[in-house]
């Protein structure tokens, strides 16, 4: 079940708490924190390395679909797998995340179950590759 | 922390049970008559099953656990007032689902109860001022005895209230009044956690504000201080 081992994880979250929720839940990964947008952006920058981003959508300065749509448009940083968590839940918010590119949405509050099948499920397509 | 540890003891032991079981039914499948054998992997299968689901159910439960720690870590974090509120607005909407609350805290001088955060202006009348002066009986109820109470009802649009108390003096109060659209009701986990917050967020918020007067009081003497070692 706890299928994070040795993975470096980006995590884009303005919210102090659920980023330590990620540090218990995917404890032993390796974590980069970015609290907006723009930070997600300058952290990519410095290690384009991480084998998946866990994105939030509602952050100050840039939002996560903003995040999303510079990621995507750079053809160094597309194929890095991203998971929105959000507390955006209607189904036009899990569409619009999945068009843009995301290959998962979770809605938050999630259960730590949910959040590893869908690691599990970037991990075993990334060493099927 | 000795919770977690002895929920993943617990997953170990699942996890363990299930591999004897494997390699009893290796056994026992090649000894025998067919029919015995037979049997036996379909008791065996019977029992993985049983342990599956086990190990299922003491997952959920690890995952309830790191939530409930979480919580509870962030809400002592910080002596920032500031911050503890910012910590319980973070609970309430990302732990627990509420889309629109009121979070209430007794004035300095502890005489009544201030309107201190307000999330997605609810049309509730009372919320729109910066002091409560009563008006929900649900509110007022919990305030007074310090109770936990649900809604709605005929008298209160409130969701849940949940009252912060640490020793006899309740501190505040957190107010939902609705939830995120995909979340249906509140459900026993989130008992747990408003349990959980009830307690933690009212001495969280008691000792950050301990901590700041204090912090207040020693700067304003460091002045005086000074003040006189100049003159």
């Amino acid at each position: 079940m706890n299928a994070v081992k040795n993975r470096k994880v980006l995590v884009v979250e303005d919210s102090r708490l659920i980023h330590k929720m990620y540090e218990v839940m995917l404890r032993p990964t390796t974590l980069v924190s970015a609290f907006n947008g723009r930070e997600g952006l300058d952290k990519l920058a410095e290690s384009q390395d991480v084998d998946f981003i866990i994105l939030d959508i509602n952050m100050p300065k840039m939002t996560g679909l903003e995040f999303l749509a510079q990621v995507k448009a750079n053809p160094a940083l597309a194929k890095i797998p991203v998971i929105i968590v959000s507390t955006e839940g209607k189904e036009e918010d899990v569409a619009r995340g999945l068009r843009d590119g995301a290959v998962a949405y979770l809605r938050k509050p999630f259960q730590r179950e949910d959040l590893l099948k869908i690691v599990g499920r970037i991990e075993s397509k990334q060493s099927a590759a | 922390m000795a919770t977690l540890r002895r929920a993943q003891q617990l997953v170990s032991d699942a996890q363990a049970a299930i591999e004897e079981v494997s390699r009893v039914v290796g056994q026992g499948s090649g000894a025998g008559p067919a029919g015995g054998a037979e049997a036996r992997l379909a008791a065996a299968e019977i029992e993985r099953q049983e342990l599956v689901s086990r190990l299922a159910e003491v997952e959920h439960q690890v995952g309830r656990l790191m939530t409930l720690y979480v919580a509870t870590y962030q809400l002592h974090a910080t002596l920032d007032p500031v911050e503890v509120q910012s910590t319980i607005a973070e609970i309430a909407l990302n732990l627990i689902g509420a889309e629109q609350f009121v979070l209430l805290l007794l004035d300095e001088e502890d005489k009544g109860y201030e309107v201190r955060l307000v999330h997605s202006a609810p049309e509730t009348p009372w919320a729109q001022g910066t002091r409560y002066t009563g008006g929900d009986p649900m509110v007022d109820a919990a305030l007074a005895d310090g109770g936990l109470r649900f809604g709605p009802n005929e008298q209160s649009p409130a969701l849940a209230v949940l009252p912060l108390r640490v020793q006899d003096l309740t501190v505040g109060a957190l107010v939902i009044l609705k939830l995120l659209s995909h979340k249906p009701a509140l459900v026993k986990e989130d008992h747990d956690l408003l349990d959980l917050l009830g307690a933690h967020a009212a001495s969280a918020v008691f000792a950050s504000r301990v901590y700041s007067k204090t912090a207040r009081k020693l700067r304003t003497l460091e002045g005086l201080i000074r003040l006189v070692n100049k003159g």
